[in-house]
């Protein structure tokens, strides 16, 4: 099928143009109390009010995460798979900076962001897996929604207090938002915005929030990501997160390379008749966040 | 504090005098400080803001909810100043040059004799956080400079105070951070509007942000101090104006009222509304001259929009009998003019009119349409950019010899629209641009087709409903001239709608198919083979279509002057360079 051609392109991509390398900037905004960790494409804090005017007024109260992984197989047809993704988490990034969205459903933003990028000038077209947390500090409350096989993770004292549901049309070919060439409508997949998986659940001080694309998910077993994400239990200091954040990543594209070793990849892949053994060389984003109130 | 400190210690004196130069130097020479750094150091007391929120425009380029282009770019810090282009981070203005006005469906001029030497085209408002005495307001423009020609000031509540205003300005290729000597007025504001006239512009300008700097009073004494000055010139002014009025009025005997009234009342048509308005402070004779109402068939009072409001109106309405024409746009903005005030104007001093253009007037509301629909004689109605909350259309349906009818940015609904347009059959000029509540833009129209053979302008700009087929039912309207349907088609297959278009309105002049993603070449060739008249085609953002076609546009289409290529991702610049020398006649725009 069209879709699967991708998925087998995407192997090359490795720290591709469609990946946000991992980057070792940190950002610690003390007003906000959140000490956060950034190795990727979004993340901006406004109110959420859907009026532009009290966004700035107000004091911030909502901090958005997301990540978003473009699908690499639309460079076999002149298409940078980077800039769907890129200008979709921008654009949420935008949204959220000027209070046009509402905490309690990040869906919304999604889509909205999605309807955005069809009235850019520049024709901007491929398609990309989504996922966005909006932690909002009024209620403690994370609101998440989530497309595709990126996802979070959220962990308290060494336990999976949630952790995202992966959609998959079948094996290794998630949902996606797309916006594919004209006359190629027909044979690509492309999933609504609204076909988002929306959550949201209370979260505690202290809480590790990890929000990664499927090359963390699909390389490092659940085991080991657990016992990374407990060494920040509760967390404060920026360069520490960002100390984890860094091995997270480092030991996701280790055991991408590594072909012996048995990934969660191959366990799926395994368990849907595919007989495959080692990582899945893939772009590896990674955020890490304590929830600190 | 260091000047302080500096000012009791004679032995720094030196150092003080400099410092303060130094200061000043900072301040007269922002306009010459080079592009990347826009940090401004300012003198103690004083603070810098950026916008905090965008309160009113009249032209956007993207639709209503979309953030891309919009004005509300304009809040905060500078994003992509010093760059220079077309980013879809800042506010872009929806036309420029003359290819607008140009257009048939452009409204005409209500009183050619009172025309503004710079008229301002389009305005925003934007709010900051602090009220200060102000200092300097910075412009930051990314993308073709120079449309700036009036900028006004006020405190929230206040009347609006001209701070400058100036002819456009003729900019090199660049961004600039443009900050024109601005009047030093004592007086506190926490809002800017600023006026734009984009008439020379070759293509679209754009502003990333606004920096106002001045001074904020610490205290009331502070700033009644401040004011105070202020005070005192104001009583010189008018005593010396009222000096040169009594020199004035000791002049002997007034020549000009022997004329007989019926010649003065014509040589008064000439006049300009302010022009009339000091008149009619001459003498007594003049007075009553210039309240005849013949001079008032034809009113826009769009150039004195900060002037009016329900006391100007209710004064109009002892002088005016049969206004044919009224232009109240940009009048109203904040309800200076109640709705009561402008039915009872319009039922008593408005029976016959004709031409009537209400843009971005807030008092706008069901009464009120409905009110207008009972004017029949009107032939040409404008309302742009009314407000959000109106609905109602319906009561428009009533009017029933409209040739020309805008409803841009309204909340009008297919039903609504399609009973408008079965009652007037002779419309000519059809503007929805931005109607965002038009569903089924497809029955619209066949309705059209059906109802208004006379059709001469469609525009239907970033509208969402079309379908290829909905706008195949225009190629029946064969006196189509202007065609604009940009963005009306961004991901859908345009299918034959191209070639049934070229075949039916073979007259066309401009056509606007930006943001089409669907069209390639092969779609083209109809339209270059049959409409032989085309002026203006709009392609940009089509990302399929080659050098190629382009060529043969060029070459076959003998009356082209604009042709937008933008974002075209297969077009070459050296490419788009050799047909400029090739086709002189031809505005290229890449």
């Amino acid at each position: 099928m069209f879709r699967r051609q991708y998925r087998e392109l995407i192997g090359l991509d490795v720290d591709g143009v469609d990946s946000m390398v991992v980057r070792a900037e940190v950002e610690v905004v003390k007003d906000r109390e959140l000490v956060r960790d950034r190795v990727t494409r979004v993340k901006a804090s406004g109110s959420g009010s859907s009026g532009v005017a009290e966004a700035c007024a107000k004091p911030c109260f909502t901090i958005v995460d997301g990540v978003a992984d473009g699908v690499g197989g639309w460079r076999a047809y002149g298409i940078d798979p980077g800039e769907f993704s890129l200008h979709l988490m921008q654009t949420c990034e935008r949204l959220v900076g000027i209070g046009r969205f509402t905490p309690s459903n990040p869906s919304e933003l999604l889509a909205r962001s999605y309807y955005e990028l069809l009235q850019h000038k520049k024709a901007i077209l491929g398609s990309s897996t989504a996922c966005v947390v909006v932690l909002n500090k009024e209620n403690c409350m994370l609101y998440t929604a989530n497309i595709g096989d990126s996802g979070f993770m959220v962990v308290r004292h060494g336990k999976v207090i949630h952790k995202s549901e992966e959609q998959q049309h079948y094996f290794n070919t998630p949902f996606q938002l797309s916006l594919p060439p004209p006359g190629y409508q027909a044979n690509v997949l492309s999933d609504q915005p609204d076909s988002a998986i929306t959550n949201n659940f209370p979260v505690e001080d202290g809480d590790v929030i990890l929000v990664a694309t499927d090359g963390v998910f699909d390389n490092l077993p659940q085991s080991l990501l657990i016992k990374e994400l407990c060494k920040v239990q509760g967390e404060r200091c920026a360069s520490r997160l960002q100390t984890v954040a860094n091995s997270i990543a480092w030991m996701a594209r280790n055991l991408s390379f590594d072909e012996t070793f048995i990934s969660p990849f191959a366990e799926s892949a395994f368990a849907n008749g595919i007989n495959t053994i080692g990582g899945k060389p893939d772009d590896i984003t990674v955020i890490l966040a304590t929830v600190a109130i | 504090m260091d000047l302080v400190a500096s000012l009791t210690n004679s032995n720094h004196n030196d150092e003080y005098k400099q410092l303060i130069a130094e200061k000043q130097n900072v301040f007269e020479g922002i306009s010459e400080i080079d592009n990347t750094e826009y940090e401004i150091k300012l003198r103690p007391g004083a603070i810098e803001q950026f916008v905090q929120s965008v309160l009113s425009y009249s032209s956007k380029y993207n639709s209503i909810s979309s953030i891309l282009y919009a004005p509300e770019n304009l809040i905060g810090k500078p994003s992509k100043y010093p760059m220079y282009g077309d980013f879809p981070d800042t506010y872009l203005l929806r036309s420029y040059g003359k290819w607008w006005k140009e257009s048939e469906a452009a409204q005409p001029e209500y009183m050619p004799h009172d025309v503004d030497p710079i008229p301002s085209e389009d305005f925003v408002t934007v709010r900051f956080e602090y009220a200060v005495f102000p200092k300097d307001v910075f412009i930051y423009e990314t993308y073709h400079p120079g449309a700036v020609v009036r900028i006004w000031g006020r405190k929230y509540g206040n009347p609006w105070n001209l701070l400058w205003k100036g002819p456009p300005q003729t900019c090199p290729v660049a961004s600039r951070k443009y900050s024109p000597p601005i009047r030093q007025i004592k007086e506190l504001i926490n809002e800017l509007r600023i006026e734009f006239n984009q008439s020379h512009l070759r293509y679209h300008t754009s502003l990333d942000a606004i920096l106002l700097t001045g001074f904020r009073p610490k205290s009331l004494l502070q700033m009644t101090i401040l004011q105070k000055g202020l005070l005192d010139t104001f009583v010189k002014e008018s005593c010396e104006r009222r000096e040169q009025l009594q020199c004035f009025n000791d002049d002997g005997v007034d020549l000009f009222c022997n004329l007989p009234f019926e010649v003065m009342v014509h040589i008064f048509q000439y006049l300009d509304l302010k022009s009339l308005c000091r008149c009619a402070q001459v003498n007594k004779k003049w007075y009553f001259v210039s309240l005849d109402p013949a001079l008032y068939r034809a009113i826009s009072l769009k150039k004195y929009w900060h002037k009016v409001d329900n006391k100007i109106i209710q004064d109009f309405m002892n002088k005016c009998k049969n206004v044919k024409k009224l232009d109240l746009s940009w009048c109203s903005n904040e309800k200076q003019i109640k709705e009561v005030v402008f039915v009872q104007f319009l039922e008593q001093c408005c029976k016959n009119i004709t031409h009537l253009s209400l843009d971005c007037c807030s008092f706008i509301n069901t009464i009120v349409l409905g009110e207008i629909g009972k004017c029949n004689d009107l032939t040409d109605l404008r309302l742009r950019n009314c407000k959000r909350s109106v609905k109602d259309f319906g009561p428009l349906a009533q009017l029933h010899k409209l040739t020309a009818l805008d409803l841009c940015s309204s909340c009008i609904t297919d039903e609504q629209l399609i009973n408008i347009l079965k009652a007037n059959t002779n419309l000519k000029h059809l503007i929805i641009d931005f109607c965002d509540y038009l569903e089924t833009l497809d029955q619209v129209a066949e309705t059209v087709s059906m109802f208004n053979p006379y059709l001469v302008t469609w525009s239907s700009w970033k509208t969402l409903s079309f379908t290829s087929e909905g706008i195949g039912h225009l190629a029946r309207c064969s006196y189509l001239r202007e065609l604009d349907l940009g963005w009306c088609l961004i991901l859908n297959e345009p299918a034959n709608c191209i070639e049934k278009i070229s075949l039916g309105c073979k007259d066309l002049r401009r056509l606007i198919i930006s943001g089409w993603r669907g069209v390639n070449d092969h779609l083209l060739l109809p339209l270059i083979r049959s409409c032989k008249q085309l002026t203006q085609l709009d392609l940009l953002g089509i990302k399929n279509i080659s050098s190629d076609i382009c060529e043969r546009i060029l070459a076959s289409l003998p009356k082209l002057t604009l042709l937008d290529i933008s974002f075209c991702d297969l077009i070459k610049t050296e490419q788009v360079l050799i047909w400029r020398e090739q086709y002189p006649n031809v505005v290229i725009q890449h």
